[in-house]
């Protein structure tokens, strides 16, 4: 099987992040990166149904140099080689844009499957994995934990809310979009890093894929939420207010 | 009645065809002995070179072979009963060189220590007494191996290694024997030879035995690599630790073929004291059994036939072992090693371990936990921030940062400091010294947690490191030395019993019993410092595996991180120990330790004694100081 697996390089989660300057982003100037989670989720399925099947498994990321650094750790953890499509204006791409340039990339590969992580961590959209699908043609599915190949193609177990999951059958070639948390993430190990010096990274300019920066959704601005409390009394006897709390903590706090 | 002579019988000088036979037994013996020998020195010098090796200073080697070998200081002091009995064996190996000399000599006509003379007298009564003290101590040995059978032994009783006690003790007792026979007779004739054919076996029996010791373990103790667990550094871009024979290096390979399986090590394993399935013992013999089955120019996996993978992974690194080999082996490098071997090229698969090994990857700390939540404590205790103009920097550490237990020795220390007027400051962004990965041989995450702090170091001009945790103690001056050149740094039992005369003394007179952290004990040789501060606050007690013996919490070796689904817990184990002094109060150093015992201490029930750090020992004498709670 012949898989592609498109990251996305964020902010890492412990970073302090300030709003910058002109209101619309945050200051990059101190943020350390890492690889979106949903996309390390997609690269471990990506690694198991290549060990299971056989095949290749490219990794594929946009944005500036720095998105190398997130390339060469998937290569370590066992992709076969990488596409960096070099595009420094990100920030005048939204997700439709986005998706029209890795579809771009893609197209010329002609894979079998292509997998991305459910949402990226910094904006969250969740759209870029299922406009490529549109963009490319593909039957997609998304919310996927786990994949399985058949002889028809594929069968993936979706998850739904309030823990129900859904099981569907689909062809090849295919997108699928992946959550977190369907298997164990494999950890980076000094055999893979070394050996991933020798593999392919080709990069790729934006402009040769002919998909120019373009925006039909802009971000106005961007503030920290603010910080309030709020009391609630709840009332009655002691039975009844207990049952209240549970229903808070269960369906507004969401921590049971 | 038994005539004892003054001088020692030597039989008649013996015809040709006598000493022909001699010459071509004696032959046969060192032929055979050198056929079986030779095969054992090849795999150890077709071995790759240790590629950090340095044979000076030698004034260190020297003082290692004198003590260790020609003292027999280990033998002795961890083992003082049989270990004197070996010493005797040894010694009068030793002071029978030219008895055994001239014991050839006279089979070939030339004898040259004369029975009579003034000289030879002494010199065999010299000898007689050490063959004396010998044959008691050798067959005090046969009975302990063969009757009282000590566990450490293991269960299998070895028929060869009795065969030799009783070769040992022919010899010992012909020599003695030639004092009660007149000179020239038939008697003294027949006792050369039965010494001689004794000699004459036990030669050959040596390479494929422990007794191989003999010949190695001289030479195993002086080449060793010197300092407690040193972790050779990765020789090149295709080394990954070691993962199979090619892996293994002379020095590795000379310390499989001289363990003498005396157990030392295995009494000591809080893993095997456990019932897990490691047993230092058993590694360092299937590496043996490996290299006499594979050899050094195998790609088999040393994790497989011979060692398992569940029992590497079960050390906690506490250097027990290490420390009571008393021929020169070095179990910690071979361990970790292994380690790395399945760690470096992803073959370890712990769901745990994995997790661990992820947070650190992406994250700051070994707990998984949001950066944020140190500012959030660095600010809420008030701990000043170091910028370069304070003579100490406090290094938190991820106990001393994230941790409730941790967190509250910070801040009795913290408040320690202050009173003392010491100007010390915190980092904001420490990252995990990498113990924990270092330990599991996960070479990649260490390597980038070390550099990434030591640049951070170097940045803000840190020049003197204080801290209270001796995994952090350890990490920092030893292991980050290979990225780079770390601060000095101190423990802060190290810097509490230096400062311990300012301090007001609040003795409660309550029975307070300290247990000595692996890695400031065994690892650092710090053991009265942490007891200078229990002293004056209150009476000490010792367990009964206290300083060099101290028993680990089970915490080491990234176990803090791991699960421990097998055997007892280690933890429990320790706490019982300490609960059996009698004492009212645990005293710990180390925020692992403090973890651990304090989940255990709390198992064991309502009458379990309280555990603090000496920090907050420390702490309790300060004016206006409240009782901090370190549960």
């Amino acid at each position: 099987m012949k898989i592609i697996v498109a990251i996305k390089q964020v902010p890492e989660r412990d970073a302090q992040m300030r709003i910058d300057t002109s209101g619309t982003w945050i200051d990059e100037a101190d943020l350390q990166w890492a690889m979106n989670e949903p996309d390390a989720y997609a690269l471990e399925q990506a690694l198991q149904l290549r060990e299971a099947h056989g095949g290749e498994v490219i990794v594929l990321s946009a944005g500036s140099e720095r998105v190398q650094t997130t390339l060469r750790e998937a290569l370590a953890k066992g992709a076969d080689r990488a596409i960096h499509i070099d595009a420094h204006d990100l920030a005048q791409r939204d997700s439709l844009n986005a998706a029209q340039l890795l579809a771009a990339a893609i197209k010329p590969e002609q894979p079998d499957l292509v997998l991305t992580g459910l949402q990226s961590d910094d904006m969250g959209y969740g759209q870029t994995g299922v406009l490529i699908a549109s963009l490319l043609g593909m039957p997609h599915a998304s919310l996927i934990l786990q994949v399985e190949k058949t002889e028809a193609g594929l069968h993936v177990k979706r998850e739904l809310e309030e823990g129900w999951l859904q099981h569907l059958d689909l062809p090849v070639p295919a997108l699928l979009t992946i959550q977190s948390g369907g298997s164990k993430l494999r950890y980076a190990t000094l055999m893979g890093i070394k050996r991933a010096k020798t593999k392919e990274l080709r990069i790729v300019p934006a402009d040769d894929l002919g998909v120019p920066a373009n925006q039909s959704v802009q971000l106005e601005g961007l503030a920290t939420p603010q910080k309030n409390t709020a009391v609630q009394l709840l009332t009655g006897s002691a039975p009844e207010a207990a049952a209240a709390l549970i229903g808070k903590l269960k369906f507004e706090a969401r921590v049971l | 009645m038994v005539h004892l002579f003054t001088t020692l019988a030597e039989p008649l000088p013996f015809p040709l065809a006598e000493r022909l036979l001699f010459i071509a037994l004696a032959l046969a013996s060192a032929s055979l002995f050198l056929w079986r020998l030779l095969p054992i020195l090849k795999t150890i010098c077709r071995a790759k070179r240790d590629s950090d090796f340095k044979l000076f200073p030698l004034h260190r080697r020297v003082a290692d072979f004198i003590f260790e070998v020609a003292l027999q200081s280990r033998v002795i002091r961890q083992r003082p009963l049989p270990g004197l009995a070996h010493a005797f064996v040894f010694w009068s190996f030793c002071a029978f060189a030219l008895v055994t000399l001239n014991h050839c000599a006279v089979g070939l006509g030339a004898g040259f220590i004369l029975p009579n003379s003034w000289l030879g007298r002494a010199y065999s009564y010299f000898a007689a007494a050490f063959a004396l003290a010998c044959a008691v101590s050798i067959a005090g040995l046969f009975i302990r191996r063969f009757f009282v059978r000590p566990r450490w032994l293991g269960e299998h009783v070895s028929v060869e290694s009795g065969f030799i006690a009783l070769l040992i003790f022919v010899l010992m007792v012909t020599y003695l024997a030639d004092f009660l026979v007149a000179e020239g007779t038939a008697a003294a004739h027949g006792l050369w030879w039965l010494h001689t054919l004794a000699l004459l076996v036990f030669l050959p029996l040596l390479p494929r035995t422990k007794h191989l010791h003999l010949v190695l373990s001289p030479v195993t103790v002086f080449l060793s690599r010197g300092e407690f667990s040193k972790i050779p550094p990765l020789a090149g871009d295709e080394d990954f630790g070691l993962v199979a024979g090619v892996d293994l290096t002379r020095i590795a390979a000379l310390q499989a073929y001289s363990c003498v399986e005396c157990g030392r090590c295995t009494e000591h394993c809080p893993a095997t004291n456990t019932s897990k399935a490691l047993n230092p013992k058993e590694v360092i013999l299937g590496l043996r059994a490996y290299l006499n089955d594979a050899g050094t120019g195998s790609s088999e996996p040393l994790l497989g036939k011979h060692n398992s993978q569940e029992a590497i992974f079960e050390c906690t690194t506490c250097g027990a072992c290490e420390f009571q080999c008393p021929v020169g082996v070095e179990h910690l490098p071979l361990i970790i090693g292994m380690r790395r071997g399945a760690v470096n090229t992803g073959t370890w698969e712990d769901e745990r371990g994995a997790k661990l090994f992820l947070a650190l990857e992406r994250g700051s700390n070994a707990l998984g936990l949001p950066a944020a939540e140190r500012d959030k404590f660095i600010q809420k205790q008030n701990l000043p921030v170091f910028d370069g103009t304070q003579e100490y920097c406090l290094w938190l550490g991820c106990m001393g940062a994230y941790d409730p237990a941790g967190r509250a020795v910070v801040a009795d220390f913290a408040r320690v400091m202050n009173y003392l007027g010491t100007s010390y400051g915190v980092l904001r962004k420490e990252k995990c010294t990498g113990d924990p990965v270092r330990r599991l041989g996960n070479d990649l995450v260490f390597q980038q947690l070390a550099e990434s702090n030591l640049e951070l170091l170097a940045q803000s001009k840190v020049k003197k490191i204080v801290t209270i945790c001796p995994h952090c103690v350890r990490t920092i001056q030893e292991d980050w030395k290979e990225f780079g050149a770390p601060p000095p740094i101190e423990h802060h039992s190290e810097f509490l019993a230096r400062h311990m005369s300012e301090l007001p003394t609040t003795h409660s007179g309550e029975k307070i019993v300290f247990h000595d952290p692996c890695y400031l004990g065994r690892y650092r040789n710090v053991y009265d410092e942490p007891r200078s501060i229990v002293d004056r606050a209150g009476i000490r007690v010792e367990a009964e595996r206290s300083r060099e013996r101290s028993f680990c919490c089970g915490a080491g070796g990234g176990h803090a991180f791991l699960g421990e689904e097998s055997g007892d817990r280690i933890s429990d184990t320790r706490a019982e120990q300490l609960t059996a002094t009698g004492a009212s109060t645990v005293a710990v150093a180390c925020p692992f330790c403090h973890t651990m015992l304090r989940d255990a201490l709390t198992g064991q029930g309502g009458n379990a004694p309280a555990l603090v750090d000496i920090a907050q020992l420390a702490a309790r004498s300060l004016p206006n100081s409240t009782q901090s709670s370190s549960s």
